[in-house]
């Protein structure tokens, strides 16, 4: 895995968005989700985006991971506009520098919890041994090595959402998004993620944002956006970074 | 590669066995529709098909061997002068009406007056030599296996055609006829039977040629004269090509196949594909996550389709087993069901077009597959 410095150039910021609004229209209403909105990420770190259900911030993960356009404003990432990247370019992107955690972990029901992490790095490029090891070694940073042959149907939820992580883990990417990856799960395990999130963060130098509003998160994080009716409310660093993995919830 | 289609579709087979199991019966009823047209229509052309003669000599126009005409006899000489040709024997087709010792009330029945030689080329195929030697004997016939309830005889009894008494001395298999009941009986006997005097000549002649690839060069050669009264010739394999085809396609039989066949695929494709629409909505958020991650839609609807290549080739392999015991069935209670290369190849191309036309249209459902609509 790359060094924590690979996506630190000089103030550079790995993610950047500048005055981004967004409405969505149904029937005769207009939703303002997103209203002129500017944010500016730095590889690293662990940004958590909170606030109430509607208050856009799953539709700003969208935006910024490149699954969605914007209205108006513009969207930069790594170096890449990404409102002039077509959908095939788009794609590529993601392939080469993304990674997603969802809340559902949606995973195969067919596929072994290797062959999870295996699939979408056969359709990088890479070679079919380069591949296997970056699964087993993905597999075993979220501790499943002695459960990669299992099925989803044999793993816990926590279990499966490290599946999930390690999946998104194994592209190598720069960056990592990650949407209510706790909600589904009981303390210890979303602690244990939490803990897996944040340690990506800061061994890999991936810049990972989080979106929930699971007040356990806020501890770990680098730093935390607070969001309300499409705007940052407040944008904070939490004082007391924990540095071991084994922090306290709140 | 990590083979996802191949492992959804053992692991969650009971999500598409729906899919293959109408792919399966379209392929079957294809394949049994086929496979009985065939021996049905097949039948008519049993007379060339069943004979050894290369070159056939009948009445200009003939559009069937059921609807011959009778030619002048002495076309025979025109017929032996050419150098090419090793034998001629007259055949005589004729319609009869059967009167049987059993209950039967009339029946119609299609007399064949063949040369009983040991050489003779007509049914030479068909009908085995002990039997052929038999016809000989005055007022002999051999009737099929299959038509003696019809015909309400058995072997050793006798019956009449068209008043003239009758002897059954044999029970060939294989003779079965389209729209009436092969009885087969020597030139002799058939001469008797006909009861139309103006009826004198033979409804066909047949040749064996001495090289039997030169069959349609030699019957155009032999085309042409008028000294003996209208004639014309055909080599034996487009003589058996035009009466089959009098049969599938001016009979309206053919157009009901057609239809029939169209309406198979039409269910089946439905069928199939929505099954395998639901099957491939069941992964839906997976393969949106896949895509999120970067995996091209090609890439997701190639997994698609392959899952559909493999539910048919599937389905078409129960069909396939069930269509050669089915087909084993039927031939031993004597339903006439023929498969050729060229037919089961249609019948394969069939279903696996059917695969693929749900395939595409599951493949088209895959545009639900957007990644934005897990972040919700």
């Amino acid at each position: 895995m790359h060094p924590a410095a690979t996506t630190e150039h000089a103030g550079t910021p790995a993610l950047l968005a500048e005055g981004i609004s967004k409405a969505f229209i149904s029937g005769q209403q207009r939703t303002q989700v997103l209203d002129n909105l500017s944010l500016s990420l730095d590889a690293g770190e662990l940004t958590l985006i909170s606030g109430p259900s509607g208050c856009g911030k799953s539709t700003l993960l969208a935006i910024l991971s490149g699954l969605q356009k914007v209205d108006s404003g513009h969207v930069r990432a790594l170096g890449s506009e990404l409102g002039q990247l077509d959908m095939r370019a788009l794609e590529r992107f993601r392939l080469q520098h993304t990674g997603f955690v969802f809340q559902g972990f949606n995973l195969f029901p067919a596929l072994s919890a290797f062959e999870q992490v295996e699939l979408p790095l056969n359709h990088m490029g890479l070679s079919r041994n380069e591949a296997r090891r970056r699964a087993q070694q993905s597999l075993e940073e979220v501790g499943l090595a002695h459960r990669m042959r299992l099925r989803p149907s044999e793993l816990s939820g926590g279990e499966k959402q490290r599946v999930a992580i390690a999946r998104a883990l194994a592209k190598e990417p720069e960056l990592l998004f990650a949407d209510e990856p706790t909600s589904a799960l009981d303390a210890a395990n979303g602690q244990m993620i939490i803990d897996i999130l944040h340690r990506i963060a800061r061994t890999h130098g991936t810049t990972v944002l989080c979106v929930s509003h699971d007040p356990r998160l806020v501890v770990h994080a680098d730093r935390v956006l607070a969001m309300e009716d499409g705007r940052i409310l407040s944008d904070r660093r939490p004082p007391a970074p924990t540095a071991p993995d084994q922090g306290i919830p709140s | 590669m990590v083979a996802l289609a191949r492992k959804t579709l053992i692991y969650e087979w009971r999500r598409f066995l729906p899919a293959m199991l109408a792919v399966g019966f379209a392929g079957l009823l294809q394949l049994l529709q086929i496979a009985l047209v065939l021996g049905i229509f097949g039948s008519t052309s049993l007379y060339i098909t069943g004979s050894s003669a290369d070159v056939w000599v009948g009445y200009p126009g003939t559009q069937s061997v059921g609807s011959g005409r009778t030619i002048d006899a002495d076309v025979e000489s025109r017929i032996l002068m050419d150098p090419a040709v090793l034998r001629v024997e007259p055949y005589i087709w004729d319609d009869g009406d059967w009167r049987g010792p059993a209950e039967t009330g009339g029946v119609s029945v299609f007399v064949s007056g063949i040369d009983p030689s040991a050489n003779g080329l007509m049914f030479s195929k068909a009908l085995p030599a002990d039997l052929r030697a038999r016809l000989a004997e005055p007022d002999a016939v051999v009737v099929d296996r299959s038509a003696l309830d019809q015909l309400g005889v058995d072997i050793g009894q006798t019956a009449t055609i068209n008043g003239h008494q009758v002897r059954v001395v044999g029970i060939s298999s294989g003779l079965r006829a389209l729209g009436g009941v092969n009885v087969l009986c020597s030139l002799d006997t058939a001469r008797q039977l006909n009861d139309d005097p103006t009826d004198s000549g033979p409804t066909y002649l047949v040749a064996k040629l001495r090289n039997p690839a030169q069959a349609a060069a030699v019957a155009v050669r032999l085309r042409g004269s008028t000294a003996f009264g209208p004639y014309t010739t055909w080599s034996a394999k487009d003589f058996a090509k035009i009466s089959v085809r009098y049969w599938l396609f001016d009979t309206g039989a053919g157009a009901g196949v057609l239809f029939l066949a169209g309406i198979v695929f039409l269910v089946g494709a439905v069928i199939t594909s929505q099954t395998l629409i639901a099957a491939v909505n069941g992964s839906m958020r997976e393969y949106a996550t896949l895509n999120a991650l970067g995996v091209g839609v090609g890439a997701l609807r190639r997994v698609v389709l392959e899952q559909a290549f493999w539910v048919g080739a599937l389905g078409l392999l129960g069909a396939g087993l069930l269509g050669i015991v089915l087909m084993l069935l039927a031939r031993s209670q004597d339903v006439p069901v023929v498969l050729n290369v060229p037919a089961a190849l249609g019948c394969i191309i069939l279903v696996m077009g059917l695969a693929a036309v749900s395939g595409l249209a599951a493949m088209r459902s895959m545009r639900r597959a957007d990644p934005a609509t897990l972040l919700r």
